[in-house]
């Protein structure tokens, strides 16, 4: 019989630092601190925390969760990059969740989960569509919006969900931005060739 | 004595992923068993110039991918390691920081110790690994985005001399081939263009050659070749590919000329300090052009100091030089904690005055 599934989930896509470890089907311990900054030194301490406080070690892992976004870029590159590298020095899968589906999990039926994003905006996604970056306005169109899942909610859901798929996992956490990179093409206009 | 120490280096700080095995044998010599490189030109290449957005992004879904290559191809488990030497500056801060992560990910499954590298340290510290130079040499570090005249005294013990006060070569060379149409990277490009030009037909400017020190300017050339350039345009309403093949000569010869003379004022610096066995060491992408290459080992034939320029593939970013560095500061006893910090500023001189930067984000170089 497999042991149970011990899995250690993490999150840094938005302003925390959120961290919770599951055993079975419990989550044992379950940490978030507030931080607008900062989370790439501190989210190792913080796990390692949470391992000796539930006297576990990095081998007893069976599973990573990392939070995907989409959220700020920064702060979910930080954790997938951290996810990745545990990932493959454990040998174990990294379990990449959605930040939809982890909210949706905890969010009262009829409402709509909206992520906060730059300038007024939000993520949303609506049923059966593409995760889209829109207005506040735009955003309460699609009905009554839930706008402020805990963090510590967050990281006990992608803890969940994390251990529900790690088994069904085949691809490594890739990181859900929704919007492209800023980048405009060169200014610089070539001069014309005169004997092409 | 320690018989052997095999080092993981992980490099993101700019457009390449790299990840490497180094051991050193015998307490003494260093081998490189793998060295893995992903590049990322083509996704930079519409833009005419590196995103650090894009490569973030890229750096973020490439180091482990590296990782795991690097290791299969040195035939080394994890297990095999005595430490993970990782980038932590200076540079584009999204790659760095993923390359952090990552690294700190690996230490803490492992316990293996964690080593954050300055990425000039380990260019500068190349010709060890390459070529078992001794300490102190003089290092020239030009790249497309530093260039700088160093002592190196010691793994973390660096004498800056001077450098640039503004744009890097690299960047320069850059700009020329995007003003002039040339494909990107602008180094290899102008590099072939002005060796069908003469050298002699635009009059390019040598910049601060009139001063003493060792810095140097390239920004003023970048605007001098497209007042060149659009005063062509004016007569004519074009460039003929003389026009083009002249202008990059020109500009280049501008370049080696400014390199060389004040390569010449670092030497007799650092030959002040008597060293045993003086050795002129170049390192950065910069050192793969030929005619810069041949402009300093002429000096240092005048000067009678020899001159050390690793392979190409290692003079680039490369995760090799991170390794050795790696191997060099575990020597030394330096190692990190989990609270490394990823710094987008990191200079490798901390004692001379900036000359680039400064303010709340520090000096640059």
């Amino acid at each position: 019989m497999p042991s149970d599934p011990v899995v250690l989930a993490f999150d840094t896509s938005a302003a925390h630092c959120a961290a919770a470890l599951l055993v079975g089907e419990r989550i044992v311990v379950a940490r978030t601190e507030d931080m607008g900054r900062g989370q790439a030194e501190r989210l190792f301490p913080l796990l390692e925390e949470i391992l000796s406080e539930a006297g576990k070690t990095w081998r007893d892992l069976t599973a990573i969760g990392v939070g995907v976004g989409p959220g700020n870029f920064t702060g979910i590159r930080i954790s997938v990059s951290a996810a990745r590298g545990l990932a493959l020095a454990l040998g174990i899968p990294a379990v990449g969740i959605d930040g939809f589906d982890a909210r949706n999990s905890v969010t009262p039926a009829g409402q709509i989960v909206a992520i906060p994003a730059p300038r007024e905006q939000y993520y949303i996604r609506p049923e059966g569509a593409e995760t889209a970056l829109v207005s506040h306005a735009e955003a309460a169109l699609s009905g009554p919006l839930h706008t402020d899942v805990s963090a510590l909610d967050l990281i006990r859901a992608i803890a969940v969900l994390a251990a529900s798929r790690a088994c069904a996992t085949t691809t490594p956490p890739s990181p859900v931005y929704v919007r492209p990179a800023d980048a405009a093409p060169s200014r610089d206009t070539a001069p014309v060739l005169l004997d092409q | 004595m320690i018989e052997s120490l095999t080092v993981l280096g992980l490099e993101s700080s700019c457009d390449d992923t790299a990840a490497a095995v180094v051991r050193l044998v015998d307490g003494s010599t260093p081998q490189i068993l793998s060295s893995v490189v992903y590049g990322q030109s083509e996704l930079h290449s519409a833009f005419g110039g590196v995103v650090p957005e894009i490569a973030a992004r890229a750096h973020a879904e490439k180091l482990d991918v590296s990782v795991r290559q690097a290791l299969e191809q040195a035939g080394v488990g994890l297990d095999k390691l005595d430490a993970v030497a990782v980038t932590a500056g200076p540079g584009l801060i999204g790659g760095v920081m993923s390359g952090v992560m990552c690294a700190k990910g690996i230490a803490a499954a492992t316990g293996l110790p964690l080593i954050g590298v300055n990425h000039l340290a380990g260019h500068a510290l190349t010709p060890r690994l390459t070529d078992r130079i001794d300490y102190p040499y003089l290092m020239l570090l030009v790249s497309g985005g530093h260039c700088q005249y160093l002592i190196v005294h010691g793994p973390q013990a660096f004498t800056r001399l001077g450098g640039t006060i503004d744009d890097a070569p690299g960047e320069a060379f850059d700009k020329t081939a995007r003003l002039l149409g040339l494909p990107q990277p602008g180094g290899p490009s102008v590099e072939a263009e002005g060796r069908l030009g003469d050298p002699k037909r635009f009059r390019f400017p040598r910049p601060l050659l009139d001063r003493p020190d060792c810095n140097l300017s390239f920004s003023g050339l970048k605007t001098a070749l497209m007042r060149l350039r659009d005063q062509l345009v004016a007569e004519q309403g074009g460039l003929t590919r003389q026009d083009r093949a002249d202008l990059c000569a020109g500009f280049q010869a501008a370049i080696v000329d400014t390199l060389a003379e004040k390569t010449r004022r670092a030497m007799k610096i650092y030959l002040a300090e008597n060293p045993d066995t003086p050795v002129l060491a170049v390192a950065g992408g910069v050192a793969a052009n030929a005619s810069i290459r041949s402009a300093l080992e002429e000096v240092c034939g005048e000067m009678g100091i020899g001159f050390v320029a690793p392979p190409l593939r290692l003079c680039t970013d490369n995760a090799a030089m991170i390794a050795y560095a790696g191997i060099e500061l575990f020597l030394a006893g330096a190692h990190d904690s989990m609270t490394l910090s990823a710094r987008p500023r990191w200079p490798l001189d901390q004692n001379s005055p900036a000359l680039l930067g400064s303010g709340k984000k520090g000096a640059k170089a």
